[in-house]
């Protein structure tokens, strides 16, 4: 009977546990990164929100642990490529961070700031960039000024060719290693690099000769590369310059002979014929 | 009264007497334990208390959000010797799909958004992540902008003026109030935000994001047309009516070729005129030789 009753005792007193903490973990402390994936792209230059959990371990904030460091409670440093970039007990960590590939380490640390014995870590490799995170880039020529009033016909030496973008960040290059969906556009004149143009404005052309030119601009990488598919547009127009005739030297000319017309008659007028016959009859009777 | 027992009847009695007594403890507690745990709590809720549904967060700023919970204790997940208790956890905050929050405190926050439209939304989780049973989550729609809260976007051309007369190539002038301009690769629209159309006639000849004035090189001669105008992202134009100016000018030849040759024609067409009327007056007065001679043999 007293036995009985002990074994009753003991299953209700498990079953009672068993029932009121459920969630009881094995010890020791784990960290796990949830968010974001490793080897994830973070899109429009936005901070990457590092989202973490931990177990059996008491997230407190810096420097409020008390004169004794428990090996169960403290924060977490979180060192982007090695750098300590934040500690913190919230477990939202939000990390502004130019273009570029990251490793982002997270480390439980106790109240002095001592790692735990053994060490708890967890990291991941992201990637930031200005473009968005996903999407296919593109590149269309838009707008040639001025192709009036032919299309594809410029009466003018200065042409400026307007591009349109999608899904990809214009960025000054040097800037770092290349990024998805970011980089700037490289533009060819008949096939010759002619500039580099790192925003959104139109790109001039100037003193153009005449004849057939093309024009094509590629969506480049930091590092002046082609994207992987190349993505380009090009445009082919005629230059053709309606020159002014300068007649200016014919009006000269012209002033010339009618100057010496009018002094042709005003001598012949005032005489200059008789005078033109006695010269002549002096002159043939030396001769005779 | 009672009689007397023998001590060890006595003793056996007094255990008995006990351990029916811690077990009708022992079940008592059970029975607490178990109808506490089955006990129909109160509902968790939540509800996000602003931004309200469908604000506009202008000016590219982050938004902050804040939101109210009732019957539900927000804890650190994983804590030492956790014991999960119904209605208790913490929050996931959700950026459209993108999980942007881990919430363990009633407290605002604050979310940065790219330009259109998203959709916030707050979930109540359990300890372990998942979703409580039912579902508690609230969410709200809000709309993004580089661009001013209010106002109605307009442009007005400065220069050049009605009817000025100009070379082929000119300095277009403008003022944009209520716009703001973006570059645009694709992202959604949004209001009071997107970029500049310059036509000529009807043509859109080029497309800019800048406040500075824009030169127009090439003009046809002639009477012609400059046209300013406000477009979204997508290049689709504002439906408002002072999101677009024009003005009339006339494009001439270029007064450097012009003026020389003006001159110099002019210079010849006076020597023609006076050659032509001395010639003229040559002839007339060998014709008044002639007659005067015919007069008087």
């Amino acid at each position: 009977m007293r036995a009985l009753v002990f074994v009753l005792a003991g299953a209700l007193v498990a079953l009672v546990l068993g029932l009121s903490a459920p969630g009881v973990r094995a010890a020791g402390p784990t960290l796990t990164i949830l968010s974001p994936a490793d080897h994830a792209v973070i899109g429009n230059g936005t901070p990457v929100p590092v989202i973490f959990v931990v177990s059996d371990f008491n997230l407190t904030p810096p420097g409020t642990g008390g004169p004794g460091s428990s090996a169960t409670e403290g924060h977490v440093n979180a060192y982007v490529d090695g750098v300590l970039s934040v500690a913190t007990s919230h477990q939202t960590i939000m990390l502004p961070l130019a273009s570029g590939t990251y490793t982002i380490l997270l480390q439980l640390v106790t109240d002095n700031g001592t790692s735990l014995n053994p060490d708890v870590t967890s990291s991941i490799s992201v990637t930031v960039t200005q473009g968005p995170a996903v999407g296919t880039p593109r590149i269309e020529i838009s707008y040639v000024e001025i192709t009036y009033p032919t299309p594809g016909l410029v009466l003018g030496r200065d042409v400026t060719i307007s591009f349109r973008i999608t899904d990809f960040a214009l960025v000054p290059p040097g800037r770092g290693e290349p990024v998805p969906n970011e980089g700037h556009v490289a533009v060819f004149l008949d096939g010759v690099y002619y500039m580099s143009v790192m925003a959104f404005r139109p790109i001039p052309f100037s003193d153009l000769v005449d004849g057939d030119h093309t024009v094509m601009v590629r969506l480049v990488d930091d590092a002046g590369q082609a994207l992987t598919p190349d993505v380009s547009d090009s445009v082919t127009f005629r230059i053709q310059f309606a020159a002014i005739v300068d007649i200016n030297p014919y009006l000269s000319i012209t002033q010339i002979v009618l100057a010496g017309a009018i002094f042709v008659v005003l001598f012949y007028r005032h005489g200059g014929g008789n005078v033109l016959k006695t010269l002549s009859a002096r002159f043939g009777g030396k001769n005779s | 009264m009672r009689p007397h027992l023998p001590a060890a009847r006595q003793q056996l009695e007094a255990r008995r007497h006990s351990t029916l007594l811690a077990l009708v403890a022992l079940m008592s507690l059970v029975g607490v334990s178990l109808s506490s745990s089955t006990a129909v709590a109160a509902a968790p809720s939540l509800a996000i208390v602003s931004p309200a549904d469908g604000a506009l967060i202008a000016n590219g700023t982050p938004v902050l959000v804040d939101f109210r919970v009732s019957n539900f204790v927000f804890v650190q997940p994983g804590r030492v010797g956790q014991i999960v208790l119904p209605n208790e956890g913490h929050a996931n905050v959700f950026l459209d799909v993108q999980y942007v929050r881990l919430l363990t405190a009633v407290e605002p926050f604050s979310l940065s958004l790219t330009s259109g439209a998203h959709t916030i939304r707050i979930q109540l989780v359990a300890d372990n992540g998942t979703p409580l049973n039912p579902d508690v989550s609230a969410s709200v729609g809000v709309v993004a902008t580089h661009g001013p809260q209010g106002g109605v976007p307009r442009v007005m051309i400065l220069s050049p003026t009605p009817l000025e007369a100009t070379g082929h190539g000119i300095y277009v002038s403008y003022r944009i109030e209520n716009f703001t301009l973006v570059e645009p690769r694709g992202q959604p629209n949004a209001p009071n935000e997107g970029h500049v159309q310059l036509l000529v006639g009807t043509d859109v000849v080029m497309e800019v994001i800048q406040y500075e004035p824009v030169l127009l090189v090439s003009l046809p001669e002639g009477d012609i047309t400059i046209g300013v105008r406000l477009v979204n992202n997508d290049d689709t134009v504002l439906a408002n009516p002072s999101a677009s100016a024009t003005v009339p000018i006339h494009v001439v030849a270029s007064s450097a070729v012009s003026l020389p040759l003006v001159s110099n024609g002019g210079v010849a067409l006076l020597l023609a005129f006076i050659l032509i009327v001395l010639i003229l007056r040559r002839r007339k007065l060998a014709a008044r030789d002639a007659n005067a001679r015919g007069g008087n043999p």
